[in-house]
């Protein structure tokens, strides 16, 4: 994964800051190395590679990272789906590759988080169907900055901010009393990096947002972006980013990823329920956000 | 009919209540207006959702769908009005140009109030994307 | 004091209507204001038949009201029926707890008070949920609630000075 992460520490001093963001960046580097779905070696792989065949034993933080994303399924109708790997595989966003109807259709009926077994006392996992893959992109760079901010705590750093490119933990206060204050990326940027839609300040909390913008290709008019859905296996039509606050990195992640899937509508109910915040852009511009936001966000210009 | 037939027939209390009410209300247009801080951006609530959140230093003319159809809401030189409403009573046109504080289009559902929110200064610390 | 048959109603509630209707026919030249007309109906109604009658009469007029434009149990209606009653209510309440102690103009002052009370309130629960909006507007409703109110209740104590002297009950058509 080439993705860029900044650690921000507030210490004591300067070497327990370097040596807590240290082990935090081996951290973040070793959770990558095991959740990437793109390189052979690792354990998302094996898992992938033994699909219908047998179960594959993985690392805490893999198997506590599928458990959770399982769970992230549950919560948004199966919305948010890891099992969405084949379909993955079916778009390339370089080579503008997409999928003709037949493979779409062949390979849906392989993506069913319902069909991911795992055994916690053996820390084994399993995919029930040959041909099934677990694609965790949407999960694993929330749960990262959940890990690289417990080792941050461990390191007695009382105040933080972990961003793995767009998946950002928040803890504690700055050195001014302030709580971080984070942006969020207008969707329609006009190539400009600081571009920023929305600032909010928070703390003890995490932030991912999924976008139509961050790989994407444009065919016969078609905008065809990396979120799909797990029901169409296309695209995601509804929604040109969201953002969700979370108190966790994997929910944020996760579940900015199912919300962009549902839709505002169904989005923001849920997002409701579950008692987190969010920002939603739909596929007009609209911008909507849950009640609770209110007054603490600030928008910076016209999305 | 003049003005001392008319004083004949009410009361005392009739007075009053009258001259109350009246001072009252006075008393609270002059007042609830300032008690209320100003702001750097405009919320629009349709049905009781935010549905835009804009800055107030940005001129810009937005049209929100309510129920009965668009309102035209304008916002200009740190004062946001109603241009155009689809209500009968035209309330919200009439509350002209509002620095501070709310306009409400009830039949429309529309509600647009001047919010204070927060300073738009420094760098974010994180951007999401 | 007397206790109006049907037909008595069917008027009042017509008279009400009506004069509901008129108002909302044409565009008040200042738009906040709406003039209440009906009140004159319910007031006059309350004093001469009684509580019962006046709230009777709110109701059809209300009901019919909203049929008529196609506002039956909206949001419209809510207000408009939740206005209503208090303000007959409270006139009421007024009228019987202390006989004399305002008139015709000052009851009507007292429904026009209630009237947007519960108007507030209502659009506060049901719409608009910022208590800011709701006190921002409330000086100026009630501004022009007095206003008309007032305009209101010297109307109707004319009207039934007028109706007591040539000693003419409200007719019903039926002969």
């Amino acid at each position: 994964m080439n993705t860029i992460v900044t650690i921000t520490v507030v210490a004591s001093s300067e070497r327990t800051a370097e040596d807590a963001i240290e082990d935090a960046f081996l951290t973040i580097g070793d959770i990558e190395k095991r959740a990437d779905f793109y390189s052979p070696e690792s354990e998302i792989t094996s898992i992938n590679k033994s699909a219908g065949v047998s179960d594959v034993k993985v690392s805490p933080d893999i198997l506590s990272l599928i458990g959770k994303a399982l769970s992230v399924s549950e919560k948004t109708e199966g919305a948010f789906d890891i099992t969405i790997g084949p379909v993955t595989l079916l778009y390339d966003f370089h080579t503008k590759q997409k999928p003709e109807y037949d493979a779409l259709r062949k390979t849906l009926p392989l993506v069913n988080y319902r069909n991911v077994v795992i055994n916690k006392n053996d820390s084994t996992v399993y995919l029930r169907k040959p041909g099934m893959m677990i694609d965790p992109g949407g999960i694993s760079k929330g749960y990262a900055a959940d890990r690289a901010t417990d080792v941050l705590k461990h390191h007695g750093i009382s105040s933080g901010i972990v961003a793995i490119a767009g998946d950002i933990r928040a803890f504690g206060l700055k050195p001014d009393g302030r709580p971080w204050k984070i942006g969020i990326r207008n969707s329609r940027a006009t190539g400009t990096e600081d571009d920023i839609m929305a600032t909010m300040e928070l703390t003890d909390a995490a932030v991912s947002t999924s976008g139509d913008y961050e790989r994407f290709f444009i065919s016969d008019g078609i905008r065809y972006h990396h979120v799909l859905s797990p029901m169409t296996g296309r695209p995601a039509g509804m929604c040109r980013s969201v953002t969700v606050i979370a108190p966790e990195g994997y929910l944020a992640d996760s579940f900015s990823t199912g919300i962009f899937i549902l839709g505002p509508e169904k989005g923001l109910r849920i997002l409701e329920t579950s008692g987190y915040g969010g920002v939603i852009v739909d596929n007009q511009g609209k911008v909507r956000i849950t009640p609770g936001l209110r007054g603490k966000i600030e928008f910076q210009r016209n999305p | 009919m003049n003005f001392r037939e008319i004083l004949k027939f009410t009361t005392v209390a009739d007075r009053v209540l009258f001259s109350i009410l009246i001072l009252l209300s006075l008393l609270g247009l002059i007042f609830v207006r300032s008690l209320i801080p100003g702001g750097n951006s405009v919320e629009i609530d349709v049905d009781g959702n935010l549905e835009y959140v804009l800055p107030l230093d940005e001129e810009k003319t937005v049209p929100v769908q309510g129920p009965q159809g668009t309102t035209l809401v304008e916002i200009r030189n740190h004062r946001v009005r109603v241009v155009e409403s689809p209500c009968q009573n035209k309330l919200c046109i009439q509350q002209g140009w509002v620095e501070h504080g709310v306009i409400a289009c009830l039949p429309n559902k529309v509600l647009i109030t001047v919010g204070k929110n927060g300073k738009r200064s420094s760098e974010p610390d994180a951007v999401t994307e | 004091m007397q206790s109006p048959n049907r037909y008595q109603i069917a008027l009042l509630s017509a008279y009400a209507l009506a004069l509901h209707g008129f108002e909302s026919m044409f565009p008040s030249p200042v738009p906040w204001l709406r003039l209440g007309l009906a009140n004159i109906v319910t007031l006059i109604t309350l004093l001469l038949y009684g509580l019962r009658a006046a709230v009777t009469v709110t109701l059809i007029r209300v009901v019919l009201a909203s049929i008529l434009n196609g506002t039956f149990l909206g949001p419209a209606f809510l207000l408009s029926l939740g206005g209503g009653i208090l303000s007959t209510l409270s006139m009421g309440f007024f009228a019987s707890l202390t006989p004399r102690l305002f008139s015709a103009t000052g009851l009507s002052l007292i429904g026009a008070l209630f009237h947007n009370g519960a108007q507030l309130l209502l659009a506060y629960a049901l719409f608009i949920q910022r208590i800011e909006a709701v006190l921002l507007i409330t000086p100026l409703i009630v501004l022009l609630g007095t206003l008309t109110g007032t305009i209101n209740g010297i109307v109707s104590e004319l009207i039934i000075k007028n109706l007591k002297k040539s000693g003419e009950k409200i007719q019903n058509v039926d002969t």
